[in-house]
């Protein structure tokens, strides 16, 4: 991402001729954006194939203890994972360049599967981070710039440091011990109870969004359970990502507040809080878009060790079973639609970015 | 005045939503649905995974606990006992020529109203072998040449070593699930959405919802006509975790009614002073046992000062200093006992030959003995011993296990032990290329039959390739496996012990206990010698 402030203009440029570039360049920078997406994908598969291959077979990891040698050596050889390792690498790219992403060593079952039943789940925790991230983030941000260089102020910085440098698996632990072990508040793990689940299995045609499914069976104690079940997992991501939030507002809405046009309004009567939504947070706010195309792989890498420790049962948590199991196929189709997330996320957000903010050099 | 407004307006912007959720979450617990079951149903929770509900496909403990609820055997055993008779099979025997003859009851079904008759046994264990699948049970049917079905009711299997008394076991374990032709690939692994929506089952229960490792739920089956007999509860739900602390606390809350498979030792001695739950207790087929290499060891065939004679000082001596009352109580609190046998307690065949011959007599450490054995060898002590374990495939203890079996060795003062471990896949391919001359072994049996805990590990050739070989052991495991006299074949079974308890190839250490938690209002949690764990006779209230 490359978001340069663009140097001021000519005087006496014409006013059309920038626009014409600007139109073309745009479209060149789109392109350019868009093409980036390929190698980062390819960069970080070619990765894992070869990373995974480092810590042994699928074979040898399930039947180690039961096989002789031979036995052994004649599994891994009907496998096809004795042949040259460039030999399976472009069997592997031929096949993902079509399409076919194959079927889980460990259970047979088919990657798109996978990444669709799962998928749906994480993404559901991710919406739920990233409004914990806006709703905790944002007003903190403003509180400490509102309260600049006071004690309100300091403690929040403390707290930023704190939501972002906690390692996620160690903040769900200490929030389910809290409010589900000993306040009894909060549920301990899963996306809904048992009664609820079954009754969301009941539904025709789910779309493994449990909010979504609850609601579709009209009973509030399902969407409360399935909220409940929601709350302490997207606080543990959440908060990883409001810790950034709170600084970036916090600093940008003591720079907006500092410029002409705030003190302007302030002259004229206008009240702080005033002052703060209307005239600093607004602009406060672009940088912001820009960085949630960072956060999202920063979610992502998160939702392994949240979901992990909540038995929310999304890609992250499929990813961790995966691995343990050295399930190379299951492994590498997770990472390649994690990795376009990622890469599709930060090229729209520097397409709205470009978009939304006129200094984006193209 | 007007800032202070402002602040409050500001604070409250931040707090307001916070705050809304925490009462929309108290809500919900307020609703009362703790996610407890209600009337009879019953709610299981597991830490184990299924691979494929398709017997052909999986053989792993996760997949094996559904097919026991919904698929029917040929033999099987009541709960309480690990010892098979006919489940759906009327009779079965061996018959002159030495193969298996089985009848099937008449009138079998499957609850998808698909008969259930020879052809589909015929069906189901000719599909395991010919689909020969990377994790499937092909290997138990090695002793199986063909299946012939004269008539709709009676199936022969014809073996190749007849009178395998083994064979019953067989029909019992992983391989042995009945399944329906109508539904199931002759060629390939069926789909498990396949298997459901096909509703395969001809077991105790059938599945009437499923989600992949995530919720199973089950209600009885009426087509049902083995030794199990109907389903004592209404409905049970599996539910799976991924991690055994959840699955504890869940069990703890009363949020579920049984947890089963897999708490850590810590969670089991936890729950044991709990008042919400109670722990039933079980054997366990799982045994854990070091390896001896025969050429590698001290003193070992290959080695510059190679002696048999000390070479057995030394793993007799070792059998008398190992303390595994210690190991069990202080690594495991007790969800692993103490083993003296090669055949686990719980099974035929079983015996304590090693409390005998060593250590104290009775089952604790003797040094004073083992100094004796080693001087009386001419062995020189310290003896350095190269012990390696693994940390990642035998459970999360393995390294606190191997580091007090240094520390008992060491603190004789006859041995100096030089601790090592390595991970999985690098360890399989050591422990068989004389990489290690003294190793950690783990194993759970392929069923429960005494054969199993003694063809893999003391036959010339065995898995183990530790170069052990002795040719009176040989015969008598071979004898053993076709003698059709129970009460001879115990003997056989008896004497292999004795004569490999002499040898030491290798030496158990631990037995795994089966351990099942249940809610207090919960009855009919049975763990036995089959280590299968049936839902079917589990009650509330």
């Amino acid at each position: 991402m490359t978001t340069v402030t663009a140097p001021a203009a000519p005087p006496g440029a014409a006013a059309s001729a920038p626009k014409r570039a600007r139109g073309g360049g745009f479209w060149r920078y789109l392109l350019v954006r868009f093409l980036l997406i390929f190698p980062t994908i390819f960069i970080l598969v070619t990765l894992v194939f070869f990373l995974m291959r480092l810590t042994g077979d699928p074979i040898t990891a399930s039947l180690g203890d039961r096989l002789t040698p031979d036995q052994l050596a004649e599994r891994i050889h009907e496998a096809g994972y004795d042949r040259p390792i460039l030999v399976q690498y472009l069997e592997y790219l031929g096949n993902v360049f079509t399409g076919n992403f194959g079927s889980s060593i460990t259970d047979g079952r088919p990657i798109v599967d996978i990444l669709l039943s799962y998928g749906s789940a994480t993404l559901e925790l991710a919406i739920y981070a990233l409004i914990v991230a806006f709703i905790v983030g944002i007003p903190l941000g403003m509180v400490a710039a509102y309260f600049r260089d006071r004690w309100g102020d300091a403690g929040l910085r403390v707290f930023a440091i704190l939501s972002y440098a906690t390692p996620v698996f160690f903040a769900g632990l200490v929030l389910k011990l809290i409010f589900s072990v000993w306040l009894k508040w909060l549920p301990v793990a899963g996306r809904a109870s048992t009664r609820t689940e079954i009754k969301l299995q009941s539904l025709d045609h789910q779309t493994g969004i449990y909010l979504i499914d609850a609601i579709r069976t009209g009973s509030g104690a399902a969407v409360g359970d399935v909220l409940a079940h929601a709350v302490l997992p997207a606080l543990a991501l959440g908060l990883l990502t409001a810790g950034v939030f709170l600084r970036l507002v916090r600093t940008n809405v003591i720079g907006t507040l500092s410029r002409d046009y705030v003190d302007a309004a302030r002259s004229r009567g206008v009240g702080e809080y005033r002052l703060v939504r209307k005239h600093a947070l607004k602009p406060a706010l672009v940088p912001i878009i820009t960085v949630i195309g960072l956060q999202i792989a920063l979610l992502l890498g998160g939702a392994v060790l949240t979901e992990t420790t909540f038995e929310w049962k999304g890609l992250g948590f499929q990813l961790a079973y995966y691995l343990s199991k050295r399930d190379f196929v299951a492994v590498q189709g997770i990472v390649a639609l994690l990795a376009v997330i990622v890469a599709l996320t930060n090229f729209i957000v520097d397409l709205v970015a470009a978009i939304l903010d006129p200094r984006v050099r193209y | 005045m007007a800032s202070v407004s402002h602040k409050t307006r500001v604070l409250a912007a931040m707090t307001i939503p916070v705050t809304a959720a925490l009462v929309l979450a108290g809500c919900a617990s307020d609703s009362g649905d703790n996610g407890g079951s209600e009337g009879s149903s019953i709610i299981v929770g597991t830490t184990d995974k299924v691979t494929f509900l398709d017997p052909a496909g999986s053989y792993d403990n996760g997949s094996f606990a559904i097919m026991n609820q919904v698929f029917p055997f040929l033999m099987n055993s009541k709960p309480g006992t690990s010892d098979v008779e006919p489940d759906i099979a009327e009779s079965a025997e061996f018959n002159a020529d030495g193969d298996y003859e089985v009848t099937l009851k008449s009138g079998l079904k499957f609850a998808n109203g698909n008969d259930l008759t020879s052809s589909d046994v015929k069906f189901t264990f000719d599909r395991v072998i010919a689909i020969n699948a990377e994790n499937g049970p092909w290997a138990l049917l090695g002793n199986l040449d063909s299946v012939e079905t004269p008539d709709d009711t009676t199936v022969v299997f014809h073996l190749k070593n007849g009178n395998d008394q083994t064979f019953p076991q067989v029909l019992s374990s992983p391989a042995g699930p009945i399944v329906d032709e109508e539904v199931f690939s002759a060629d390939a692994v069926t789909s498990d959405d396949d298997i459901v929506k096909g509703e395969a089952f001809a077991g105790p229960y059938t599945i009437t919802s499923y989600k992949f490792n995530e919720l199973v739920t089950f209600a009885p089956n009426k087509e049902y006509q083995g030794i199990l007999g109907a389903p004592e509860n209404d409905d049970v739900t599996l539910k799976y975790y991924a991690d055994s602390s959840n699955l504890k606390l869940d069990v703890q809350e009363g949020n579920i009614d049984v947890a089963y498979r897999s708490l850590s030792a810590t969670d089991v001695a936890d729950l044991r002073g709990q008042d919400s739950v109670e722990v039933v207790d079980g054997p366990g087929g799982e045994l854990r046992y070091i390896v001896f290499n025969f050429d590698t060891m001290p003193f070992g065939a290959k080695t510059s000062d190679a002696d048999p004679a000390k070479a057995l000082a030394v793993r007799q001596a070792i059998a008398d200093v190992v303390d595994r009352e210690e190991i069990a109580e202080q690594v495991y609190k007790d969800t692993y006992t103490a083993v003296y046998s090669f055949v686990p307690q719980g099974l035929t065949g079983a015996t304590e030959v090693l409390k005998e011959l060593y250590g104290d007599g009775s089952g604790g450490p003797d040094v004073d003995k083992a100094k004796e054995r080693l001087e009386a060898a001419g062995v020189t002590v310290p003896v350095e011993l190269n012990l390696q374990y693994n940390p990642d495939h035998y459970g999360e203890s393995s390294a606190d296990e191997y580091a007090l079996v240094k520390d008992q060795l060491d603190a004789s003062g006859l041995f100096t032990v030089n601790l090592g471990s390595t991970e999985w896949t690098q360890y399989s391919k050591d422990r068989t290329a004389d990489v290690y001359p003294m190793y950690q072994l783990g194993w759970f049996p392929d069923y429960s039959d005494a054969d199993n805990y003694l063809t893999p590990f003391f036959a010339t050739d065995n898995f183990l390739l530790n170069h052990y070989s002795n040719a009176e052991v040989d015969q008598e495991i071979t004898q053993q496996q076709t003698e059709v006299d129970p009460a001879a074949r115990q003997k056989l079974i008896e004497d292999i012990q004795a004569k490999v308890a002499a040898d030491l190839s290798t030496l158990p250490l631990l037995q795994g206990a089966q351990t099942v938690v249940v809610g207090t209002d919960v009855s009919g949690a049975v763990l036995d010698g089959s280590f299968k764990f049936r839902f079917g006779t589990l009650t509330k209230g």
